[in-house]
């Protein structure tokens, strides 16, 4: 049961999960309903979708720490280009592209100078807030068109349109990771000098991950200006912290070459559900760091302690292994 | 001569009097020695938390919670002042809450062997969430903040002492004691030791746990002493006190030189680097900047001496080799 519990933390995450929800339930009747998942659902689209843009980069084990900063600027690029009239297609295309360019820099700064990329993200993450608020002179863009506000409106059987924008990527990352291309992300996080000499483009499969990254970000940044019809200064802040420790939850290793899209799916999904049950049981918002800091730690201790039990009992029934042969080769070596 | 010369630390202070003599032809009332000592007491503070949080880096670690223990410490004195406790204990109360949160960090990161980031990415909300569910016991709303604070304390917020602002003096005083400590003691040498190769340091018998656990609780410590001075120099403990000193502190410990990945950086270099970033922003501000813009420059500026320290180690391993092809 233990050793269940360590290896497979999606499964536990998901149990885990299901008993706060019933619990919730239990104290609030009414909770638990088709009505209340795709409510968590689309309260936890924006998390989702910066969580799977961070996730391939931390599977090459580095880390992007201005998602937030950069989901913000795209959403001002969508805003301002959508208020400067032009059409919805081009529009997004231009937050997108807004997206991936960031992506990109953040990717040439880590991949091409060989920047750490705790601090190169850290970096970007100011000088993109700051060149959104530039751009917007400080202001909120408000009055964004009905057209972009549907996206986010619920449409298809309780599901906006973004809502499953975003199920089809989680699909398609699933896909990739198990292609022959997506298992050369794993490998380089894992060990970057071997795959560098297995002849794996290391430094372009990261480009390519923090670009990727760039461009969920600019999706999450669209779902939001759709989702609340605004575009605020502070749009996105502090939220890459929250999606790396979903994906942390999720047991997505910060150390590389660890994680599933499952981990991504449930750990953003466990951590939307405690806001959303909070809501519920009508408990102050202020409460919510507190609690999901305390789970966070909570689950990271107890994964930890296990973790480390279980190699040691791995490594002790080795030991064992290893001097029962050598008694029983003994005999033999002593016959010959 | 060039041991001393071609220093990280005097690049560094040849950008800040740069930078200084920039703002002062855009603005010359910018040097005026008054708005130069006293403009100090709005980034002192950044540099209380990177100072210690340099050690952190250096032996190895990482803590990003240190934004929300200035809030917590903040709160906890504001409560144990609320509840009429005399000032000395309400600021052991204050100490002793930031101590803890370091050891709360670094017990953490041992047990788990998690890294560090990770761990204090997961304090950082919990402190924040504590301090927050704290100030609301005894009814303080978010923006207010705890007040009532005797006049005297108050007051130490705006003293001087030989001249200096108070807050500036307690800076230089805490950072010259943390020079002693990392690059004149055994302690010190410790922390660049465990930084460079923990499993070595390990196996050769130093106090690893030990000294990490230092390092983390100096900054809980240092968290402490900034939410408590900013509670003066605002007359209110607020939870978001420190909020604004995160980026900014690992801005300057990286600047100042600290390598992310230990084993490398230097107090002196960031206690410069802190000027560095302060400066910019009040001289941008006082050049009539509008405060979004510095916030963009103070990222590009991190971004760009990071770059150029790369890109020329790059560029170094790349020279003799074409100097030996032209042999």
């Amino acid at each position: 049961m233990l050793e269940r519990i360590a290896r497979d933390r999606v499964a536990t995450l998901f149990l885990v999960t299901v008993a706060v929800l019933s619990l919730v339930g239990l104290a609030a009747p009414g909770f638990l309903s088709a009505g209340t998942a795709t409510i968590i659902w689309s309260n936890g689209l924006v998390l989702m979708l910066v969580a799977l843009g961070i996730f391939p980069v931390i599977l090459t084990r580095n880390i992007d720490v201005s998602g937030g900063s950069i989901l913000g600027l795209s959403a001002v690029v969508l805003g301002l280009a959508l208020n400067d009239g032009f059409a919805l297609p081009l529009a997004l295309g231009f937050a997108l592209g807004a997206g991936i360019f960031a992506g990109v820099v953040n990717g040439l700064l880590v991949a091409g100078l060989g920047v750490p990329s705790i601090v190169a993200t850290l970096g970007t993450l100011g000088l993109f807030r700051g060149v959104m608020l530039i751009t917007t002179g400080g202001e909120w863009i408000e009055e964004l068109p009905e057209a972009l506000k549907s996206l986010g409106a619920k449409s298809f059987g309780g599901l906006s349109i973004m809502g499953i924008i975003t199920a089809l990527v989680i699909v398609a990352v699933w896909w990739f990771l198990r292609s022959r291309r997506g298992r050369w992300v794993m490998v380089t996080g894992d060990n970057r000098e071997a795959a560098r000499h297995l002849g794996l483009p290391v430094r372009r499969i990261e480009l390519l991950a923090f670009t990727w990254a760039g461009a969920m970000y600019a999706l999450a940044g669209i779902t939001f200006a759709a989702q609340i019809g605004f575009v605020p200064n502070q749009a996105g802040n502090g939220i890459e912290l929250r999606a790396i420790a979903a994906l942390v939850l999720g047991g997505i290793s910060l150390l590389g070459g660890v994680g599933s899209v499952g981990g991504v799916v449930i750990g953003v999904i466990f951590f939307t559900s405690i806001d959303t049950s909070l809501v519920f049981l009508k408990i102050p918002a202020y409460w919510n760091d507190l609690i999901g800091g305390a789970m966070l730690l909570g689950v990271l201790l107890i994964d930890g302690r296990l973790r480390i039990a279980l190699e040691a009992r791995d490594r002790a029934a080795r030991y064992r292994r290893g001097s029962q042969a050598e008694q029983k080769s003994r005999p033999l070596e002593d016959a010959a | 001569m060039k041991r001393y010369v071609m220093r990280w630390e005097v690049l560094l202070l040849a950008i800040l009097v740069v930078e200084l003599l920039i703002f002062g032809m855009i603005n010359p009332r910018f040097l005026r020695p008054s708005s130069l000592l006293f403009g100090t007491s709005d980034f002192v503070q950044v540099g209380i938390v990177a100072v210690p949080l340099t050690l952190v880096i250096i032996a190895g670690g990482i803590d990003v919670s240190f934004a929300s223990t200035v809030g917590l410490a903040a709160i906890a004195f504001g409560i144990a002042n609320f509840f009429g406790l005399p000032l000395p204990l309400s600021l052991l109360v204050g100490f002793a809450t930031g101590a803890l949160a370091g050891v709360l960090n670094a017990t953490i990161i041992r047990l788990t062997r998690l890294q560090p980031l990770v761990v204090t990415l997961g304090s950082l909300y919990m402190f924040s969430g504590a301090a927050t569910v704290l100030s609301g016991v005894v009814g303080a709303n978010g923006y207010e903040g705890i007040g009532g604070f005797p006049a005297g304390f108050t007051a130490l917020g705006y003293a001087q002492v030989m001249g200096l602002p108070m807050p500036l003096f307690v800076f230089l005083c805490f950072a010259a004691v943390l020079l002693v400590l990392l690059h004149l003691t055994r302690f010190g040498r410790l922390v660049f030791q465990i930084g460079l190769n923990e499993n070595a340091a390990r196996h050769s018998g130093m106090p690893v746990f030990r000294v990490q656990l230092m390092t983390y609780v100096l900054t809980g410590l240092a968290a402490a002493l900034a939410g408590i001075m900013l509670s003066a120099y605002f007359g209110s403990a607020r939870v978001d006190l420190g909020s604004a000193t995160l980026l900014p502190a690992i801005t300057a410990a990286v600047l100042g030189g600290a390598s992310i990945y230990g084993g490398k950086g230097s107090v002196l270099g960031t206690v410069i680097a802190t000027f560095i970033i302060g400066y910019l922003q009040q001289g941008l501000q006082m050049s009539g900047v509008p405060s979004q813009i510095s916030s963009a420059l103070s990222g590009a500026l991190l971004v760009l001496v990071v770059a150029l320290r790369h890109g020329a180690a790059l560029l170094r391993e790349f020279l003799p080799e074409r100097a030996a092809q032209a042999n």
